[in-house]
């Protein structure tokens, strides 16, 4: 379970001696964010870096360099680092400088910096569509949140995706009276809204597709519901590779077809009435 | 053998939650109907098939009005899961009214909030 | 095209497809085949059975193990209050005659 290169970025902003460069998202934004980088992680255990060999939480201001230009973070950088943690005491404003110096020169990997920015995305070839996952919750964080690690999920495997597209909110409402008995003048009124997003995988590999819905099945967030059609296209020449992979298939079912039908030598003379006239079967009859 | 009820009522009761006689004799009809459903729409489909002779489709008539009530679909009446309750049942949630104004209320019933426009 | 070809056609079709061929619309029942059966989804209504807390009493104590069922010590304490104040349930009635007595005593 533990995974040594697993490393939680706190920024705690420009006060307290960490930066972040200003077109990133706000990365201390949620705690779902987080769950979400653990998630990408996983998939790049062997590209990831760690910035601490030993350190399974680095809980320290550390500054994350955007992706083109490194220059732009030493403007703020000196300003902000005199006025580091006035408060706390010496020894941690100590450790605090010496990882932050640490965090200034080793990089966060990639795939880790990629989650602070917009989803990236594949290039569809085609467009032609072979998966619709339709994502359906009661809240829009989540629903939100999943559509966002479903692409990004997708981006990982090689799938071009569009979406997520918002589709019309199911509204439900219900009016009953307040009371478990008459009274029908004082009522009241519930209601149910589900949201919806349409994630569409445009020509992806089959088994790209399922192996992205089962991760997303296995990674399934609290509160959303999914519901995927997929469609498998096939070329011109069908009857061609049904007609080759007959025989094949008639191999793996023969073990099973070999328990159908009659045994050869129990056919020997034996008529129903033989049978039923049996000791064996008078028992069974009784019982 | 005459035509008795409790010929549908299991040897235990296999229901759990709220629980009063009339729910139980309802989840035994609903256990009947499905039992029965192949035979019952056998019956039914020779009544309809008007190439079948017409002694046949007399029998298969006499033989399905026969058949216990119980097995009946329309005896089937959907009660409040959490009270027993026949009426107001919302077919969504399985629960009467009141019911669902308490659980929603409580928060029980996900995605269901109070509301005004 | 002629209609007999065009019945050839739809005879094909339906042997094909495994359709019911009727170009003469005899109502024949087949309505009542394509129907799925509604019996498993109606069934279904009330929740099933599940496990109580007297099935693991009835597992752990062959183990040697004690359970604690405060509810429904409860009650029998209640049970036992009422019969102290003379509230308990009446004596069960085996006989007819004892019913009977029981009766005219009212």
């Amino acid at each position: 379970m533990a995974d040594p290169w697993v490393v939680v970025v706190e920024s705690r902003g420009p006060a307290e001696g960490g930066q972040v460069s200003p077109h990133l998202s706000n990365p201390q934004k949620t705690h779902t964010k987080q769950t979400m980088r653990r998630q990408s992680l996983t998939m790049f255990a062997n590209a990831t870096r760690s910035l601490l060999g030993a350190g399974k939480h680095l809980r320290v201001p550390l500054s994350i360099r955007s992706l083109s230009s490194p220059s732009q973070l030493n403007a703020p950088e000196t300003k902000a680092a005199p006025q580091a943690n006035p408060t706390s005491a010496p020894e941690a404003t100590a450790t605090s400088e010496r990882l932050g110096a640490l965090g200034e020169n080793a990089r966060l990997p990639r795939s880790v910096q990629a989650v602070y920015l917009r989803p990236l995305r594949r290039k569809a070839e085609y467009g032609l569509p072979v998966c619709d996952l339709q994502l359906r919750s009661y809240s829009v964080e989540n629903v939100e949140f999943f559509a966002d690690f479903a692409i990004r999920a997708a981006y990982y495997l090689d799938l071009p995706v569009s979406g997520p597209v918002p589709l019309p909110r199911i509204v439900e409402r219900w009016t009953v009276p307040r009371s478990n008995f008459v009274h029908k003048k004082s009522q009241e009124n519930f209601e149910r809204i589900t949201l919806r997003r349409l994630i569409q995988i445009k020509d992806g590999n089959p088994q790209a597709v399922q192996a992205w819905l089962a991760f997303l099945r296995k990674h399934a967030f609290y509160g959303v519901g999914m519901k995927a059609n997929v469609w498998e296209h096939e070329s011109l020449d069908v009857s061609k590779s049904m007609d080759q992979s007959a025989p094949e298939i008639q191999k793996s079912l023969e073990p099973h077809l070999a328990q159908f039908g009659q045994r050869k030598d129990n056919s020997a003379g034996n008529n129903i009435f033989d049978i039923l006239d049996s000791d064996r079967f008078a028992e069974r009859k009784n019982v | 053998m005459s035509k008795m009820a409790s010929m549908f009522r299991p040897k235990k009761l296999d229901l759990s939650g709220f629980v009063n006689t009339r729910l139980i004799r309802d989840h035994n009809k609903r256990n009947a109907f499905e039992q029965t459903e192949p035979e019952r729409q056998a019956l039914r489909y020779m009544i309809r098939n008007t190439s079948l002779p017409q002694r046949v489709r007399a029998q298969a008539q006499l033989q399905l009005s026969q058949m216990h009530a119980y097995t009946r679909p329309t005896q089937i009446k959907n009660r409040c899961v959490a009270s027993g309750t026949a009426r107001a049942v919302f077919r969504d949630f399985r629960i009467n009214r009141f019911q669902f104004r308490m659980q929603a209320l409580a928060g029980e019933l996900p995605g269901v909030k109070k509301a005004s426009w | 095209m002629s209609r007999t070809r065009i019945l050839d056609l739809v005879k094909t079709q339906c042997r094909i497809f495994s359709l019911n061929f009727n170009p003469q619309r005899l109502r024949l029942g087949n309505k009542i085949l394509r129907q799925r059966l509604r019996g498993p989804a109606l069934s279904a209504w009330y929740p099933k059975k599940t496990v109580s807390f007297r099935d693991l009493q009835n597992t752990y104590k062959p183990l040697g193990l004690t359970t604690f069922d405060e509810a429904e010590d409860d009650r029998e304490e209640a049970i036992q209050i009422a019969k102290l104040r003379g509230k308990g349930r009446p004596k069960k009635k085996r006989t007819a005659a004892e019913s009977k007595s029981a009766k005219k005593k009212r």
